[in-house]
């Protein structure tokens, strides 16, 4: 014969996992992983080409060369592809416009898997070209106007939504900056201004440095920026360092992952025991129950019966991580391995998989404490909200955490047991000590333990009574019996 | 015969509340109990008491011969008022998860399960949840979830509520085989005429406190005999019956109680005369007539209490 609480559990396991709704809602989380990492670069494929022209006041033809400068990129890549000029092209080398022109158009016309192919090492000039398309004065019939005609005539393009937006160039860009405008309808996306301006930049630098008689390679001196690179301890324990790589970097960010996935967990688990618990109780079937088994048979029953179905879902989430890390570098083999490796790791997974039971544990306990006292689930979701803004607290540090993992606030909080859990797991890339470690897992145990007794109290009250929820005074009042 | 249940001066109170007052009865082994009172007199509090649901604040309640209810809670099988099921499982799973409940191997719960199914109509439902199910289907696995572990003394409250004439019937053939399997069954009720119809005893509950107790017969005695009619006619014309102590008139019959020296034979011969007599019948009040009369004497007494 079964023990009841084994039975009550198992049917909790039972009915839950054996609903397709379950396993739909596991096989959910990876998809829309994996949806969220690729909707980005799928919702880029979608981007309609921006069309823009240029109004130049100035009367040196510098649109002309600002756009050859903005194309440089596609055009390097495309010389590297001859392999003829690419050597040859510097950041002032004038192009003939014919040969650009060719060269660029020659560009837009191959097909996107061979750009791809050939553009592996600059993916930007390849998108550039494909991004925005130069719409020549000429193509629209205003080139024999005057530049403030030709300006009027655009702004009527740009608000009828026949041009994204047009550039004016200065009347004197080697003096000032006046003049200059960006005109469009469209205030949000930002690209195509960045990218001609860091064109305009670049070709009105070296004008102004020609003007004033500066020396190139001394100009080129003055121009370099200074980038202090991210280096480590290489481990060697010689004091020597090493660069930091993506991987590294990754890997200080990989808890946040893991984090909001234990989040996910214990809340759907808890919420599941919430409706659960409420349903019981509405139904009127807890008195069966109760006829049959102990009130406190009943509730670590129901609360187990959970773990085990918040523990399969667990489960199948590292199944599909460890697939993921299987499988992954098979379809795509340039894949950072680093990032695969943090999802293997055995630390993570372990401490995942016990922060997720302690955590549930404690807030199944609270949440079954709250399902028993209220009669629909209405009730039930208003008393909630307590409990879900508390939850809400280690979301929100979630990243401040990771970036400072051994701070004041990551330490306070690893020793609040509501967030011992999130906490200690977000700041795993730390990591935090041995002791921490220790002293916060008992803090947890013990608070688990704690809240179990105290929802056994209010429950074995609570689950019976009909009628307005108690007040918090009664309730405290059933904390105090024995 | 050793007595299923005995209850001495138990006492439940909620808050300032006291829902049972100092209550004591007997149920014998082997029979069909009733448990009357109006609604909110104390009966359910009471079955939750002996179903160890709730604990008395004083008093001993006695179960099968043990003192401490729980010991054979897997001897005991209850249907609550507020009857309910898992909508998601199958008829047969929750049959059987109420035997398993109760202390039944896996195995012969099953079995059991289908088979009692399968008795009572219910083999084409084995695999179907239970949300399908009519209101009167879901009653009758409720039964069957109650009974499946053969228990000793069956506990239903308010068992034919929401029944059809239909299902009714089946409920209490239920109750009669459980008798006469030697099983005692309580089951509570506010509807008179039933408990009249299946209890070898009964006992009313009043405001927590018992009001009486006993076999029917002895419910009975001590009070007034009363006419029962049937009748087609002017049922208001009835209260101008020389004589007339008190009327329960349901349209077309009605319960009808003289005063002291008034002979049935005068009542009839008017009765005759005033409306259309259908059938005429001397003897014992009604359950219904004890219990109206209880009630309204006890609220009299309150009353008074209430003046003073």
């Amino acid at each position: 014969m079964a023990s009841k609480k084994l039975l009550v559990a198992q049917r909790e396991f039972v009915e839950n996992v054996r609903t397709k709704t379950f396993w739909i809602g596991i096989l959910a989380v990876p998809v829309i992983l994996v949806i969220s990492i690729g909707a980005g670069w799928v919702l880029e494929q979608f981007r309609e080409t921006k069309t823009y022209a240029v109004v130049d006041y100035s009367d040196i033809g510098l649109a002309r060369r600002i756009e050859q400068q903005a194309r440089l990129g596609d055009l390097k890549a495309m010389g590297k592809l001859t392999g003829a000029i690419a050597e040859s092209l510097s950041d002032d080398d004038e192009i003939p416009e014919e040969t650009a022109e060719k060269l660029h158009r020659a560009w837009l016309d191959l097909p996107a898997s061979e750009m791809e192919q050939m553009l592996e090492d600059d993916p930007g000039g390849f998108q550039d070209a494909r991004r925005f398309n130069l719409i020549r004065l000429s193509e629209l019939e205003l080139d024999h106007l005057e530049p403030e005609e030709q300006a009027r005539e655009l702004t009527k393009l740009v608000e009828d939504d026949k041009l994204f937006a047009y550039f004016t160039i200065g009347a004197n860009p080697i003096v000032n900056a006046d003049g200059f405008a960006y005109v469009s309808s469209n205030y949000t996306d930002d690209k195509l201004r960045k990218w001609y301006d860091s064109a305009a930049t670049r070709v009105i630098q070296s004008m102004r440095i020609r003007d004033a008689k500066i020396a190139r390679d001394v100009a080129e001196r003055i121009k370099q920026p200074i980038r202090f690179k991210k280096r480590k301890d290489d481990g060697t324990g010689t004091g020597k360092t090493e660069e930091v790589t993506i991987g590294d970097t990754a890997n200080k960010y990989a808890p946040v992952a893991f984090v909001y996935l234990l989040w996910i967990a214990v809340f759907t688990a808890a919420q599941m025991l919430l409706t659960n618990t409420v349903e019981e109780k509405s139904n009127r079937i807890i008195e069966v129950l109760l006829s049959s088994c102990s009130p406190g048979e009943l509730m670590s029953g129901k609360i187990w019966g959970i773990a085990a179905t918040g523990m399969t879902m667990v489960g199948s989430w590292i199944g599909f991580a460890l697939l993921g890390v299987w499988v992954a570098p098979m379809l795509i083999p340039s894949l950072d391995l680093p990032l695969m490796e943090i999802i293997g790791d055995p630390l993570y997974l372990i401490s995942f998989a016990a922060y997720f039971l302690f955590g549930y544990l404690l807030y199944a306990a609270m949440l079954v404490a709250i399902g028993s006292v209220c009669n629909s689930l209405k009730e039930a979701q208003n008393l909630m909200q307590p409990v879900v803004i508390l939850l809400i607290i280690p979301l929100i540090s979630m990243i401040f955490i990771v970036q400072e993992p051994n701070g004041l606030v990551a330490k306070v909080m690893s020793y609040i047991p509501l967030f011992t859990p999130f906490t200690m797991m977000n700041r795993a890339g730390g990591p935090p000590e041995v002791y921490e470690y220790v002293i916060t897992g008992i803090l947890l145990v013990v608070s688990v333990w704690i809240a179990f007794k105290a929802a056994g109290k209010i429950f074995r009250i609570g689950v019976l009574m009909t009628g307005n929820p108690p007040k918090l005074m009664q309730i405290l009042g059933w904390l105090r019996a024995k | 015969m050793t007595d299923a249940l005995v209850l001495q001066g138990v006492t439940k109170r909620f808050g300032t509340f006291t829902a049972v007052d100092d209550l004591s009865l007997r149920v014998p082994t082997g029979c069909i109990y009733g448990f009357l009172g109006q609604n909110g007199a104390g009966k359910t509090t009471t079955i939750r008491m002996v179903m160890s649901i709730f604990h008395q604040d004083s008093g001993t309640i006695s179960v099968l011969g043990h003192n401490n209810a729980v010991e054979v809670k897997d001897r005991l099988g209850y249907l609550p008022e507020e009857k309910g099921l898992y909508k998601k499982m199958k008829t047969a799973e929750i049959v059987a998860y109420f035997g398993k409940l109760k202390g039944m191997d896996t195995s012969t719960a099953n079995e059991k399960a289908k088979t009692l199914l399968t008795q009572y109509g219910l083999g084409d439902w084995l695999d179907k949840k239970c949300e399908a199910m009519s209101k009167g289907m879901g009653q009758k696995v409720q039964i069957l979830g109650t009974i499946i572990h053969e228990p000793d003394l069956v506990i239903l409250d308010e068992p034919f509520s929401g029944l059809d004439p239909v299902n009714r019937d089946v409920m209490r053939d239920t109750i009669l085989q459980m008798k006469r399997e030697g099983r005692t069954v309580i089951f509570s009720t506010h509807v008179m005429e039933q408990a009249e119809q299946l209890c070898d005893a009964a006992m009313m509950i009043h405001k927590g406190k018992l009001a009486f107790d006993g076999t029917i017969s002895e419910i009975k005695a001590g009070h007034d005999f009363g006419i029962r009619i049937a009748f087609d006619g002017d049922g208001e014309a009835l209260k101008q019956l020389p004589g007339l102590s008190r009327i329960n008139n349901q349209g077309r019959s009605a319960e009808i109680f003289l005063k002291d020296g008034t002979s049935p034979q005068a009542a009839l011969r008017w009765l005759m005369d005033h409306v259309e007599l259908r059938s005429f019948d001397y003897g014992e009040p009604s359950l219904h007539e004890v219990f109206v009369n209880t009630v309204e004497t006890h609220n009299a007494a309150h009353a008074t209490v209430e003046a003073n």
